[in-house]
This record gives structure tokens, sequence and C-alpha cells, in this order.
């Protein structure tokens, strides 16, 4: 790719998508870390139904909602429920918030505007773009960086491109301004950044190259890496790499003080190696099919339960991205 | 309800098997599986997916399936042992496709039913219920099973955050239809004779009008006109959603779970655990996918040599390999690894074990399915992962 890559850290708005057990969480939380422990005052944001961020960061932490909240000096979360933020955007054009939350809170409005196309894109857009706007009494950014932990990815194209189609199909009018703000934010690569996550696996290696495939195609985000998760180490050194074969070849009643069988040694090498091969053949892959370099995350066996996991996943995730060759 | 001892026994004695779970936790290939196992003890089999990305049509090596069922070819199924009088089919719902025939089946002329499948917000009822794609499939699952063709059902459910949505799908719809806003959109003048009621009828007609203000769309329009169309069918609607209900809430329906060890997935699988117990959904099992596993069963070791004997492990094994180049360090290596799979394995049945109590003290059976060296994407991997779902171990333990 020609375009250069930039830091993570030095954008506006990086906004994390990938399928459902990729840990696109996780990489929101451990940017979000990052982030605030380079000094840069940072807004995560949530946009699903629940909250995943703020437990990661601190773990028994009460959801933060949509007033959002600090976990940290400097690490802002919350949730942005499109429901409030157009209570928000009609109180402001109305006038009078009463009513307008009257009648929010009716549950068949509330199914009646979930029937509507579009809008919930749109509003969750346009807040974003809203917070990225705000100023401190300085004349400074308020956040200097906002992550946004987007939908999986089938509904993250949608989510995308809503200004666009809204564009599209309103000609005049406010709501045609506005998501003209909107899409200028989204397709300005000195501010934005999509940044996908996958794991090295067959069908999330596949899913995301349909995704990079349609949001170049149709959204026009910009996009320089993709993050692969989860990738596991090779078991041997590389001049030892069929190791497991030796193994294989000993002979199977052999004690060995201590020891599992030859066997049973060889088959945790086989798997561990097979395991290594199809993730480092599927890396590979990902960065064929996108044409992207990749940032890879290890395999953490502990899983991520809480800030000491997600400061392990920081220096890895900053790292210059990597070419990686089929 | 008495509790099923394991799939075995599941498919034995239900003829519709539901798999809910998280998306990525191998939901998909439990439900492909189990079809390929009910196929194997002789009984037609349809296995029924609504997951867009076609992983029942990879798994099942069919390519891309169509909204009827597709019969895997008779070889495929001989060299994989299904027995003469059994059949494996597949099908990949199409969700809109389907939902388009209620509304040909229950509009109450032609020119309703035109109306309401060109309606834009008609067009959007799936994103707009929760849990109406889900019913739609439901549906699907009602309508077949009526057929007759199968003799068991086994629905691949999409990832869903909410794991009842689909159940409660048809009652939000037609809540929806008495709502009073909706009311008022179809009878205003009805709704004008209640007090409170004039009230909230001005102010949301106010923010109505304040939206397509703002937005340029012609929202009311498109709302009364779908509503209007649709207010028609909700008789038969209601009666057929009752139905759907009661088969799958009922003595033939068993629903399994399907967890992966990842630690997020896990946990997911808890909660959804504990709702599924607090409602009428018939939860037989759970099945943990990619569990690793130690090579040939049991538990693994707690360290790898055991404590006391690294200098001697290392000793015999680097003795056994002399005979190759630099037997020290592979010994040291191949010490390391299996030590590592050895913690592997030990972290997925502390990570799974809670569940795994849980889902056994609350009369489900438990299976683990190994995780297997390759990603399954044809017969053969499927063949493997049914053989371990359908290992006949007792219930319990490490071995499950």
């Amino acid at each position: 790719m020609a375009e250069p890559v930039r830091p993570l850290l030095e954008r506006r708005l990086v906004i994390v998508t990938g399928k459902g057990g990729t840990g696109k969480t996780s990489v929101v939380a451990a940017l979000a870390l990052a982030a605030a422990q380079a000094g840069i005052r940072v807004l995560a944001l949530e946009v699903g139904r629940d909250e995943h961020v703020p437990r990661l960061i601190k773990p028994g932490t009460k959801p933060v909602g949509y007033a959002g909240r600090a976990l940290r000096p400097g690490l802002t979360v919350m949730r942005i429920d499109p429901f409030e933020a157009l209570a928000e955007y009609l109180g402001l054009q109305l006038g009078v918030r009463p009513v307008v939350d009257l009648v929010l809170r009716n549950r068949a409005f509330r199914q009646l505007m979930q029937a509507s196309p579009g809008w919930r894109e749109l509003i969750t857009l346009g807040k974003i773009w809203h917070l990225e706007q705000m100023t401190t009494p300085s004349g400074e950014p308020l956040y200097q960086l906002l992550i946004v932990d987007a939908p999986a990815t089938g509904h993250g194209l949608t989510f995308l491109d809503a200004p666009r189609v809204v564009g599209a199909t309103v000609r005049t009018g406010p709501l045609r301004k506005y998501a003209g703000w909107v899409e200028g934010m989204l397709t300005d690569s000195e501010r934005t950044l999509l940044l996908p996550v996958a794991l090295a696996e067959e069908l999330p290696a596949r899913e995301t190259a349909e995704l990079l495939l349609r949001v170049r195609r149709d959204v026009g985000v910009p996009i320089d890496r993709v993050v692969v998760n989860g990738v596991l180490a090779a078991p041997f050194p590389p001049a030892l790499e069929n190791l497991d074969e030796r193994l294989a070849r000993l002979p199977p009643d052999l004690r060995l003080a201590g020891l599992p069988p030859p066997s049973v040694l060889a088959a945790c090498g086989a798997h561990l190696r097979a395991r290594f091969e199809l993730n480092r053949h599927w890396a590979a892959e990902i960065a064929r099919m996108t044409a992207l370099p990749l940032v890879s995350l290890p395999y953490l066996t502990s899983g991520i339960r809480g800030p000491e996991d997600l400061a392990r996943l920081v220096a890895p995730l900053l790292a210059e991205p990597e070419a990686v060759a089929a | 309800m008495k509790a099923l001892a394991g799939p075995e026994a599941l498919l034995r004695e239900r003829r519709i098997v539901v798999c809910v779970g998280a998306g990525g936790v191998g939901k998909t290939t439990l439900a492909a599986a189990l079809g390929l196992g009910a196929a194997r003890s002789g009984k037609r089999a349809l296995v029924l997916t609504i997951d867009p990305a076609r992983r029942l049509a990879d798994a099942l090596g069919v390519g891309a399936l169509g909204n009827q069922p597709r019969a895997i070819p008779r070889e495929l199924l001989t060299r994989l042992g299904v027995p003469a009088e059994g059949a494996l089919s597949a099908l990949m719902l199409d969700m809109k496709r389907t939902f388009d025939d209620l509304v040909e089946r229950f509009a109450e002329s032609p020119e309703a039913r035109d109306r309401i499948l060109q309606n834009r917000i008609y067009q959007n009822v799936s994103d707009a219920l929760a849990g109406s794609a889900e019913y739609s499939a439901m549906e699907k699952v009602f309508e077949l099973a009526e057929s007759g063709k199968f003799d068991r059902l086994i629905v691949d459910t999409p990832p869903s955050q909410h794991a009842l949505d689909f159940l409660e799908a048809p009652q939000r719809l037609l809540e929806f239809l008495d709502s009073s806003i909706v009311q008022l959109l179809l009878h205003p003048a009805f709704a004008a004779g209640r007090f409170g009621f004039r009230i909230f009828q001005r102010s949301a007609h106010r923010v109505l009008q304040l939206i397509e203000k703002v937005s340029g769309l012609s929202f009311l329009e498109d709302i009364s006109e779908f509503l209007m169309a649709f207010e028609g069918m909700s008789d038969g609607f209601r009666q057929r959603a009752h139905r759907v209900n009661a088969l799958l809430l009922g003595r033939e329906t068993g629903f399994v779970l399907a967890a992966g060890p990842a630690a997020e997935s896990v946990a997911h699988a808890e909660a959804f655990l504990a709702r599924l117990q607090t409602s009428r959904v018939p939860l037989v099992g759970v099945v943990l996918n990619r569990a690793r596993v130690w090579p040939g069963g049991g538990p693994a070791p707690a360290a790898v040599p055991q404590a006391g004997c690294e200098l001697e492990a290392q000793r015999d094994l680097a003795t056994a390999l002399a005979a190759d180049a630099d037997s020290e360090g592979a010994a040291r290596a191949a010490i390391h690894a299996a030590s590592e799979y050895a913690c592997l394995v030990r972290r997925d049945e502390e990570v799974t074990r809670a569940l795994r109590e849980r889902s056994q003290a609350s009369g489900c059976f438990w299976r683990r399915v190994p995780e297997l060296p390759r990603d399954i994407h044809d017969l053969d991997g499927l063949a493997r992962v049914a053989e371990a779902l359908f290992a006949e171990k007792p219930a319990g333990g490490n071995d499950a």
C-alpha cells in the first residue's frame, strides 16, 4: 500500500471493528490504556446494547452509561444509546426536553423508531462527531483521541455507510448537511482510521477480507493495518521445527522419568505445531487478501481479564505493522 | 422432564434440536455434527441454519444452500457411515423470503400483500423487532416439522445477545400492533377521546413531524401504510405464533447450548445458561467446543515433568533422542512444549469448570469436543467432530 503508516495514537478517531470472538473489545480497551499512558486525553465509546469495555479497564466497575465516566485520569468511557442521542438532539432543536422525553420513553414509539432505517447509525455517528468537535475552555480538543468499539462486521458496514446513504437519498435540509459533516470526518485520513481485528483462522480471515473489500468500495474510511489477535507462538525453536515427528518415532513403550509416554509428548507438540502453522498460514492469507500490513497480538493463556492482561497487548498493538509475505 | 444422558439420547428422544450460543463458538459445526449423528443412526435429518456466513454449506461441502432443503449426496453419506435408511439434508434460510411467505399467507388481499412487501418499514422489520429474524427461522422449522419429510430437525440459530429473542418476537410484534401509538396512527378519532392520550398524541405528532422536518424523510406516511396493511393479518399471525411457540417449548424439542473455551465465551455461556434456566426453554445439554484435551484422555498432569524429576526427565529423553542431532536441546524443547500444552488443557478445564458443574447440576448433559489440529471445512472434519461428540463416556468429570 502506498499509504504511509502513521502511529495509531496520532489520529483523532479510531473505529475498531471485527466479528464476535475476535477480541475487538480487548483491542479497544488496550488502545485506550495505551493512549492514557501516553498522556493523551482519550474517550472510549461503546455503541452496542451492553457495556464491555469498562470492566476490562476497571474490573467490577458500574456501567458508565450515556453520561460517561472517567475510569482513570484522562480515560473516559461512555456508551452511546441512540435514543438518548436522539433525545439530546431533538431537545436542542425543539427546546422542550420534557415533551421529547415523554414521547421517547414510550415503548411503541421506540419500536416505531427501530423500524425506521438508518437514523440510529447516523445519530450515533453524529454524536461521535459532536464529541470529536468538543473543546476545552482554552480551545484544545476535549478528547484528543476517540476509540469506538463498532458493531461486529456485518452491521459494522451499515454503521459506517449510514451518512453516505442519507446523503444520497436526502437532497436538502439540515440532515443532509449533518450527514456531510459526518462523512467528512469518516473519510478524512488525517483524523480517522478504521482498525479491523481478525483471528488467523479461516472464517474470520475470509470475513475480514470481505469487509475490507466492501469498505474500500462503498465507504472510503481509511484503513492502514489489520490487527491479528490471539497469535500462537511456535512450539519448537526453528532448528527443531519437526521435533514432534522425531518424538513419534521413539519406541512407544519407552519409560521416561517423570514424563508421559513419547506418544503423548509427540501429540502435544504436533497439536501445538498444527495450530501454529494454521495460524501462520491464515495470517499470511489475511495479508495477501487485504494487501495490508499486520499487527500481531500474542495469544494470552490467561485470557483478558483486566488491566494487567491488557498491558501485555499495548506494546505489540503500538508496534510498526509488518508486511507479511505469503 | 427427565434428563438426557447425552446427544445420543437427545437425538433418540427429541424431534427438534435447537443449538444456541454466542457467535464464533462453533454452533454451526455442532448443528451439522448432530445432523450427521442423526443420519448415522438411520434418521432422515435436516440441518437448518440462518447463518449468512454460509458456514454450514462449507462444512457440508455442498456449495451454496438455498431456501429449500438440499440433500447431501448418497455416496458421501455412505463413506461417512450413514446407513441406507438414514439421510442428511441442509438448508440455509433466507429470512426475508420466509417472512415474505408469511405475509403472503396471511394478507387479506393481493393488494394488501403488495402494499406490505413494498413498504420501506416492512423492509426493515427484521431489524425493527429484535428477534423477528430468529422468529422467521422458527416459522420455517414449524413448516418443515409439519411436512413430515424429516425425522429430525437440527436448528442453528443466529448469534444472539439475547437468547430468547426469537421466542418473544411474535409476542413483541403483536404488542406493537396493539400499542397506543399504533392505534393512534390507525384510528386517530378513537384515541382522541381519552385525555391523557391527547397529550401524548399531540407530543408524539410533534416529535414525528420534527423528525420528518429535520430528516426530510416521509416517515409518518410509511408507518401508517405499513400498519394499515398489517392490521388485517394479525389474527392469523397470532394463532400461528402460538403454535410455533408451543412446538418449541414442548416435549418434542431440546435446546443445546454451545460454548467455546475463551474466557469471554465461557462468561457469555454462563449468563446464557442462567437466563435459559429461568425460562420455559427445554435446555438439555451444553457442549464445549474446541476444548484442548490431554492426548489419550484423562486429566492433564499438574506438571510436566513431575515435580522433582526435571533432571532425570531431560536426561532420559535426551538419551532416547540421542540418535539425532542436538538431543539436549531437543529434549528441553519437547518437555517445554508438553508442559505448555498441559498448561492449556488445565486452563480450559479450570475456566470451564463452573459452567460444567452448573449445567450438570441443572440436569443437562455436558460434552467436550476437542480442538482439532485443522479447521473444519469438509465432511471428513465434520465426521471427526461427530465422533468426539458421540463418544460414549460416563457423564461428569474430565472425560465427559
